[in-house]
């Protein structure tokens, strides 16, 4: 029942995200950096939710990433559909691991998780549209708006966690001491 | 880990791998599809967007207030605010009748469209327009407004469509130089200043070609290309030689993010 309702609460919550990351301007003081929101509750999610509906958390993300992101010119994909699935499916698994101490009360890993997994997602997308393209390109402001997001969703996933907490109270599930990692 | 879902995993990444060797068609249909699904929710961002976009510019410095407050006692607040309605409708019924003006004296046949949502992606510049296939839009036609070239249109759906713009790293055009023979490949950068218009680069010029700044930068119009030749693209910014070959720094001629009509060049008249 709590996976479920986590799994349908985790794909809502998501595509709430990117509508919500479409609304939002870029921030000028941090050289164009956006928020990213994505990474942040995906990785919420892969800590809370069982394995299964972790994959389906990440095929989820990942499709809808691809979609909305994908960029054909001149009959050239750049990120071809289902790079970003690949990538979350790998990175859910990762935090997938941190359930147990999720399950504890340990909430907190759910920071650095969403700060790694924001950066990574930006530098897998930067590398490859560089190899597509004519190679790196280096600039103050490429490193800023790589880095600052994976800052803004760890400042932001405290709040995340104080808003889904009393949400997940409401859904009763067993004792955490009969659960099967 | 369990079997299952080693299982499950594996069926996850082999669709994954399925969707990733899907023809680029293919994948602007799946895309399409998605487009036509969220442009209602898109609509609403870009209202919830300008609204949050107009929010600091109502910030005011405590001197600026000061002046307003003199002013304000002077000028009876209820005429103002009639007065600066009117404004603003007046400019946006000159804007609309240059808008037509253009379309009319335009050698291209035009539709006109609406930008409905201005890219929250960190490393592509795009708009998404309100026409789609249904109304005559195609894939790979040139986008523009009065002032100049905007870019040109890639996925099209049913009512949208996404338009590469010219300030985009991938979109590529053909450009010649005003009052000079010089030719080049025009292209955007990989990353635009996000408080200024952009910046575009124009290469593969002669060494001595000596550009300099104010100098016009059209379409050149290549056979079998996107843009018709002639279309407004900026003004010379800066010109730069290379090793090789000269480099032109271009200003676009049209402010994107200020932009909210567009017109798309659906053939010739």
């Amino acid at each position: 029942m709590k996976a479920v309702a986590g799994a349908l609460a985790a794909c809502i919550g998501v595509f709430a995200a990117f509508l919500l990351q479409q609304a939002l301007p870029a921030i000028h003081v941090l050289h164009g950096a956006r928020f990213l929101f994505v990474p942040m509750i995906f990785c919420y999610a892969a800590m809370a939710l069982p394995f299964p509906t972790m994959l389906l958390a990440a095929f989820f993300t990942g499709l809808l990433s691809d979609l909305m992101y994908l960029n054909v010119v001149d009959g050239r994909v750049e990120i071809a559909l289902g790079c970003s699935i690949v990538f979350f499916v790998i990175y859910g698994s990762i935090a997938n691991g941190f359930r147990p101490s999720y399950l504890r009360g340990h909430w907190w890993p759910v920071i650095p998780l969403s700060v790694i997994c924001t950066w990574s997602f930006l530098l897998m997308q930067f590398a490859m549209i560089s190899l597509r393209r004519e190679g790196f390109v280096f600039d103050p402001a490429i490193l800023w708006r790589l880095f600052a997001p994976g800052l803004l969703a760890g400042l932001f996933a405290p709040i995340l966690h104080a808003i889904v907490k009393p949400f997940s109270a409401l859904i009763p599930e067993t004792p955490w001491r009969t659960r099967e990692y | 880990m369990k079997k299952l879902n080693i299982a499950l995993l594996l069926a996850v990444i082999a669709l994954a791998v399925y969707l990733s060797v899907l023809s680029p068609t293919a994948m602007q249909s799946l895309q399409a599809g998605f487009l036509s699904f969220l442009a209602p929710f898109l609509r609403t961002g870009t209202a919830v967007q300008e609204q949050i976009g107009s929010m600091g510019k109502g910030l005011k410095t405590l001197d600026e207030v000061e002046a307003d407050n003199r002013k304000l006692t002077e000028v009876n607040r209820v005429l103002l605010t009639t007065n600066n309605l009117l404004r603003e409708i007046e400019a946006e019924n000159n804007r609309l009748r240059l808008a037509l003006e253009y379309r009319e004296r335009s050698v291209f046949r035009l539709m006109a469209a609406r930008v409905i949502a201005r890219d929250a992606s960190t490393w592509w510049n795009t708009v998404k327009i309100n026409r789609g296939f249904e109304d005559g839009v195609e894939t790979d036609q040139p986008v523009l407004t009065d002032v100049g070239l905007v870019g040109k249109t890639t996925t099209v759906s049913k009512n949208e469509s996404i338009v590469v713009l010219v300030t985009d790293e991938t979109c590529r055009v053909a450009a010649k130089v005003e009052g000079t023979r010089e030719q080049g490949i025009l292209s955007g950068m990989r990353v635009q200043d996000s408080g200024s218009n952009g910046e575009l680069q124009l290469n593969f010029l002669t060494k001595n070609a000596a550009l300099e700044p104010g100098q016009k930068v059209y379409t050149a119009g290549i056979s079998n290309g996107v843009f018709p030749s002639g279309i407004l693209i900026g003004k010379v910014k800066e010109f730069r030689t290379r090793p090789l070959d000269g480099q032109a720094i271009v200003e676009p001629a049209v402010d994107i993010s200020q932009t909210e009509d567009v017109f798309v060049v659906v053939g010739a008249k």
